[in-house]
């Protein structure tokens, strides 16, 4: 009987094998409990963890992975294997190609089902940028700096105008 | 600042012979504003004043309190990781951010770690129903104040796309000795892994399974309702918890003595020791617990085991008794404290 490959103590009970591209096989050993600990199925089913899907993506880094990037957020391809996260909501655009086949590999979909936003902008941007005005005329009346709160009272008057989406 | 002992903690939910509690997080962020790796200090205010605002708004800061940066110290952040409230990578980060936590301490917000918002709902037992319940309210809520980045296809879209979709991970935090000590414990946590779910220790991650606790949790956050997906687990969760009592069934039936040996050495030394680790208490514990279950043990409770396990951790013992301790010290403090518990010699109060 073999021992583990991994922890090297226990006696392997899981025979994996993993084919790769070119037909080459390798063959190996684990005990149940590193096999459990590794998110491997039963009888050489291999069935890799979400964790080990991410590991896996580090160590095969490519060129085009340099080259391929979001537009929006400048963060490569190749960040995101190696750091498992993404720079801003069009990366999902702008790496679809790459990330769809791993995002179904890793959730056995790419379509959601479940709760969405209501419809509409809550426009939170613009009501935060209206609730640092307002704040700052308080601070210049507080100062009785007139002239600038005329002046932030203007601004006030000119986000208000305009439309919201 | 000290918390009340969380509400989830009182051992007054479904099922709690076996599962301590149920958790459900959901993962967001905010429209146009880039995620952590690409969020510059002014993103990560923007970020904070606009969840801020929200809740303002919301008049949810009458219902609990928002931590920023300044309360959220070294310490209190490895005590708020403790009480399960943040995450090792929200203490481990050094972006500005902030927690939101409401009064009873089962309902609590992450604001800017690996998502720019993270919040979850803790229930006391096997409550997968009424903590979706109660965190889609909260989303509700939130929703109508702030846009969130979503697409038609992939759902809400986070940081890491192991959690787009619906953004949901759901989770219970389950208690298994009699498997373990039935040596059935691999076998059944194979079969929870084979229909695509993951165990995992304590504290979430690559973290250590201590006193037979275990952390059971969806993997995949896409392509299933949120309902369908708390639906898969809670029938995986009821099957354990069979295997659970059958094994302890077992072990009642078949060896008694051992196990009232293992309980009765566990209660000495709780209600003994005069230096115990962390570690050692959560063993100890954990086994006490089983005792309480089986009818070995009558004068203890298991809202005090529950209590007891966070309490005793590092940062919790040093701001119940308001002092930095070295570890050696924690030690001594944590075993009188243990003793005077199990013992009624102190009042409980967080």
């Amino acid at each position: 009987m073999k021992v583990c490959d991994i922890c090297q103590k226990n006696e392997s009970s899981i025979t994996i094998t993993r084919v790769d591209k070119d037909g080459k096989s390798t063959e190996m050993h684990l005990c149940s409990k590193c096999a459990l600990e590794k998110g491997i199925g039963e009888a050489g089913k291999v069935k890799l963890s979400v964790l080990e899907i991410l590991a896996e993506l580090k160590d095969k880094i490519k060129d085009e992975d340099r080259r391929l990037v979001c537009p929006k957020c400048g963060i490569a391809f190749a960040d995101f294997k190696r750091l498992g996260r993404l720079g801003c909501e069009n990366c999902y655009n702008a790496f679809s190609e790459r990330l769809l086949p791993l995002i179904k590999r890793i959730h056995g979909s790419s379509k959601h089902i479940g709760r969405r936003p209501t419809d509409g902008d809550k426009d939170a941007k613009i009501k935060l940028e209206a609730k640092r005005l307002r704040d700052e005329l308080k601070y210049a009346i507080a100062a009785e700096d007139y002239e600038k709160a005329a002046r932030i009272r203007d601004e006030i008057k000119k986000t208000e105008k305009e439309p919201s989406g | 600042m000290k918390l009340k002992i969380g509400k989830w903690l009182d051992n007054s939910g479904p099922e709690n012979d076996v599962v301590l509690s149920t958790r459900i997080r959901f993962a967001r962020n905010l429209k146009n504003i880039p995620f952590e790796i690409k969020a510059s200090q002014a993103d990560q205010i923007s970020v904070l004043e606009m969840v801020g605002y929200a809740l303002e708004d919301l008049d949810l800061l009458k219902t609990g309190k928002l931590l920023n940066s300044q309360d959220l110290t070294l310490l209190y952040t490895q005590y708020l990781l403790e009480r399960h409230l943040v995450s090792p990578d929200f203490a481990g980060s050094k972006l500005r951010h902030a927690l939101y936590v409401d009064d009873d301490e089962t309902l609590s917000m992450m604001v800017n770690e690996e998502d720019h918002i993270r919040y979850q709902v803790i229930a006391s037992g096997l409550d997968f129903a009424g903590s979706l319940n109660r965190i889609v309210e909260f989303d509700d809520k939130l929703e109508s104040e702030l846009d969130f980045a979503y697409s038609a296809d992939l759902g809400f879209l986070t940081a890491c796309p192991t959690n787009v979709g619906t953004g949901m991970r759901a989770s219970v935090l389950i208690h298994l000795p009699g498997l373990v000590l039935t040596k059935e414990i691999e076998k059944v946590l194979r079969g929870v892994i084979q229909i695509g779910l993951a165990v995992r220790g304590l504290y979430g991650e690559g973290t250590e399974t201590k006193g037979n606790f275990f952390q059971v949790s969806n993997q995949q956050s896409l392509g299933r309702s949120e309902t369908e997906i708390i639906e898969i687990l809670d029938k995986a969760v009821r099957q354990v918890i069979q295997y659970e009592r059958k094994a302890r069934e077992y072990l009642g039936q078949n060896v008694k003595l051992e196990i009232e040996d293992k309980v009765y050495r566990a209660e000495a030394i709780l209600k003994s020791a005069r230096i115990i680790t962390s570690e050692e208490t959560m063993n100890f514990l954990g086994i006490l617990r089983l005792g309480v279950i089986m009818a070995m043990i009558a004068e203890v409770d298991l809202k005090t085991i529950n209590e007891l396990m966070i309490i005793t951790k590092p940062a919790n013992l040093q701001i119940f008794y308001n002092q930095e301790m070295e570890p050696n010290e924690r030690d001594e403090k944590r075993a009188s404290l243990i003793r005077n518990r199990l013992l009624n010699r102190e009042k409980p109060n967080g």
